[in-house]
């Protein structure tokens, strides 16, 4: 491979270049996106943002000591500024390296298409356009478009080299019904030409429309039915809830699991919005089983964290080069056992709420196990629509959604939030809402 | 404002003015550190540096930013040569403190401590504007709630006082709560600073939109907006679009008086300009609060702990939701009050009401006013952008708990 052919190749080199000369075992990892950002305002003005973040990052270890840093740019100067600074951030620690030999072989990326910028402006105007079409009672207050790619690399000391690419498309839309609050709406696909202007348009204006009037509910415990835009940050905190543990310490080891979940981090694919050859430290992607058959499975780890509590290494991830890798989910997917239809998900939850749009970011009290969030629901009676309330918070802990979950649509959607994840509707027994 | 002698960012800003790139609104040039040192029982476990710099060009309304902060960066932003730019330099990465020293007694309790160092520089077409701003200190404890302050953090903070062993759930229903400073900021930010920020008023997404001059609060409370507050963690010298920093009244004596502006907002609302803020190279400058300093006519000289149920000490988040008019305060650490002392330590829970509710329902201020580590970082569209508040305590009628 050439440097000059390569934008991450003279940070990488020159890093190893630094660092192979100290003596110590090290990683560099280097990864490039580009973004473009558009955004529409209620006027019709475009606001566009293009992005290009480059870095390099080092993880050194030698002596019983380790380090890490990170430093913006992809030249050969921020190679050598990571690796320096990783040097002088070294620490009495365990080795966090992996060995060569569990990483694996190198591989080339797949090209991924850069974001088009004309296409943006198609679909923001198409979008718009159907919106408009669609309803008549709702203002769109802005319409953001984000498309973007990112290429990565992993280079070890010990002669490992791995290449991995990804892009993904998320459209934003901030639509003002007649009444009620402002709803905001999340759509993501693999590239901007899989987000269809008219099914969004359609579905948003739904959404939006469906409690735009009424009080809130008394406090009580109630079964709730979860749309897929509610169940996907709830989904995404659960995993992030499991990742702080190992699978043997944690609060939730001794929880009653229902056999009704099914969640996996399928981080090789095909399934899932994400999918990647290898996790935040090189390691060959695999399938991780966090929930299946009434059990809790596993729990992610980095080679270090499953060094210490004897769990299976993989389940690191990179939110950025900035970061050094953590456990933490990457690509995660509900599968449905029961794939049930909307109407027969409604005739179980019987009575209760569906809770429709979310309103807000889940709240998570890590220290607890509990959290909450706001959304836009409709209590059901009968399995029929009873009254709209256009805020409702929902609380619980983690340790009851977990016993709690009673069946599964078969409606999956995914969502680009903390991580990926994909899933259907989850109708879950007897949470708080108020 | 300062020139970076020796720099040549003087000479860089003439060359960019010089190469007359169409519709050019500025450019700024970043350069920032993060050391994060990990703690366990008090001592380091590990240290990570994150060294940071890169470069954004405004030109025809769109923004393009790269990492990376030399000349062939920039040219490539600027659609310029590198031989068009002269050499310019900016401030090398500072080494961070030393820890044991600045640091000698850790708290347990405390799981990391971040140092931030940050140097910035606007090039318009009147020359280049480096910025000031504090080191910050974040110190995030072990269950998870973070504290934003300058450098150093203080480590003998008691941040609650004396905490009762017993624990409830706080009672549902209306409720009169006493506010310490620390989640008065929160609600200050929430009332009176963000709904002024000018560009959600000219999105008609503040309540306030249109309403200068009227009165927001019974209670005679004045509130401003001061980046010129190097002891507060939103302090910097310059904006992001290089306009001198000064204090802003947006509250006068409970009236409505100003609004944070960008200079687009600024031209379309008829207010001074100097409040916008970037939250990193790669996104926008946009109207955003810096410090919040809130002071009454009249306070009371000490808390009334004897008037309210319940005494809230710190919120893990406040919202203000413009078009239900609602207010939420999602409580972390609150306390049943009785006969004016501290009877329960009350579980997490939730303060809803109405604007109109709490315009009304303040009813009283108390010293000690204070500087507090809340808000602390401050969200909006996801962009983080660091704050810091001065508050007193507040008493408040007509929230619900739920």
């Amino acid at each position: 491979m050439r440097a000059d052919a390569d934008p991450l190749l003279p940070a990488l080199q020159a890093a190893s270049e630094e660092l192979a000369s100290r003596g110590v075992r090290f990683e560099v990892f280097a990864r490039l996106g580009e973004s473009v950002h558009l955004v529409r305002d209620q006027d019709g003005a475009l606001e566009r943002r293009e992005s290009h973040e480059l870095g390099v990052a080092c993880r050194v270890s030698g002596g019983g000591r380790a380090g890490f840093a990170a430093a913006a740019g992809g030249g050969a100067r921020a190679g050598r500024q990571a690796a320096r600074a990783a040097l002088d951030a070294m620490l009495p620690s365990p080795d966090p390296l992996p060995p060569r030999e569990v990483l694996g072989t190198s591989g080339s990326a797949l090209f991924h298409a850069p974001a088009d910028p004309g296409q943006q402006d198609a679909l923001a105007q198409a979008l718009a356009s159907a919106l408009n079409d669609a309803s008549s009672e709702v203002t769109l207050v802005q319409l953001r478009i984000l498309a973007g790619t990112s290429s990565a690399a992993i280079a070890t000391g010990e002669g490992y080299l791995g290449r991995a690419a990804a892009g993904g498309a998320v459209a934003e839309l901030l639509l003002a019904p007649p009444a009620g609050p402002w709803r905001h709406l999340h759509f993501a696909a693999p590239t901007v030409a899989e987000l269809d202007p008219e099914v969004l348009a359609h579905r948003a204006a739904e959404a939006c429309l469906l409690a735009t009037r009424g009080e809130p509910p008394d406090r009580q415990l109630a079964d709730v039915l979860l749309a897929p835009s509610v169940a996907a940050p709830l989904v995404v905190a659960l995993a992030q809830h499991l990742a702080r543990y190992p699978i043997n310490d944690g609060e939730l080891k001794r929880a009653r699991i229902s056999k009704a979940w099914h969640l996996v981090d399928e981080r090789p694919g095909p399934a899932g919005l994400l999918p990647l050859p290898w996790d935040g430290e090189g390691l060959p992607t695999r399938r991780i089983v966090l929930l299946a058959g009434g059990h809790l499975h596993e729990s992610f780890a980095t080679w270090e964290r499953a060094q210490r509590t004897g769990e299976q290494p993989g389940g690191a991830v990179r939110p950025s080069y900035r970061h050094p890798p953590v456990p933490g989910p990457a690509n995660l997917v509900v599968l449905s056992g029961t794939a049930l239809r909307q109407p027969e998900l409604l005739a179980r939850l019987e009575s209760g709420f569906y809770l429709a749009l979310p309103a807000g970011a889940v709240r998570v009290d890590h220290a607890s196990g509990r959290f909450a969030l706001r959304a836009a629901a409709v209590a059901v009676e009968d399995g029929r629509p009873a009254a709209a309330h256009p805020l409702v918070d929902l609380r619980g802990s983690f340790r009851r959604l977990l016993g709690a979950l009673a069946a599964t649509g078969g409606d999956a959607e995914s969502f680009s939030l903390a991580s990926a994840v994909t899933t259907p509707s989850l109708l879950v027994r007897r949470l708080e809402i108020a | 404002m300062g020139r970076d002698e020796g720099s040549g960012l003087s000479e860089l800003a003439t060359a960019v003015a010089h190469a007359r790139v169409a519709g050019l609104e500025d450019v700024f040039l970043e350069r920032r550190v993060d050391v994060c040192w990990r703690l366990a029982e008090g001592r380091i476990v590990s240290r990570e540096t994150l060294l940071r710099e890169g470069a954004a060009v405004r030109r025809d309304g769109t923004l393009v930013s790269g990492d990376g902060l030399d000349r062939p960066v920039l040219a490539r932003l600027l659609g310029s040569t590198t031989r068009a730019l002269p050499p310019f330099s900016a401030p090398p990465f500072p080494d961070p403190p030393q820890f044991e020293e600045t640091l000698p007694d850790v708290p347990v309790a405390w799981a990391s401590v971040r140092w931030s160092w940050r140097w910035t520089a606007v090039l318009t077409g009147h020359g280049a504007v480096p910025v000031r701003r504090p080191d910050l200190a974040e110190v995030t404890f072990d269950d998870g709630h973070r504290a934003l302050t300058v450098w150093p953090p203080a480590t003998d903070r008691e941040p609650h006082g004396t905490v009762p062993a017993t624990h409830a759930n706080a009672r549902v229903g209306t409720a009169r709560v006493l506010l310490a400073p620390a989640a008065a900021a929160v609600l200050l930010h929430e009332l009176v600073g963000h709904p002024l920020e000018g560009d959600l008023l000219l999105r008609g997404a503040s309540p306030w939109s249109g309403r200068q001059g009227e009165r927001l609060l019974r209670l005679e409370l004045s509130v401003s907006d001061d980046p010129s507050r190097t002891d507060l963690p939103g302090a910097f010298s310059a904006d992001d679009e290089g306009e001198t920093a000064q204090p802003r009244e947006l509250l006068a004596g409970g009236v409505l008086v100003g609004a944070l502006a960008d200079r687009e907002s600024a031209a379309a609302l008829g207010v001074p300009t100097g409040n916008a803020r970037r939250a990193t190279v790669h996104t926008r400058p946009r109207p955003r609060m810096s410090n919040l300093v809130a002071r009454a006519a009249d306070p009371l000289p000490h808390p009334p702990r004897n008037e309210a149920a319940i005494e809230v000490t710190s919120l893990a988040s406040g919202t203000l939701e413009p078009a239900s008019g609602a207010i939420l305060l999602q409580v972390r650490t609150a306390f049943a009050l009785r006969r004016g002392e501290r009877h329960r330590t009350l579980t997490p829970f939730t303060l809803v009401g109405s604007l109109a509710a709490v315009r009304a329902g303040l009813l009283a201020a108390a010293e000690p006013t204070l500087p507090v580590a809340e808000p602390g970082w401050c969200a909006k569209d996801g962009e983080i952008v660091p704050t810091g508040a001065v508050a007193p305590w507040l008493l408040l009628s007509g929230l619900e708990v739920r």
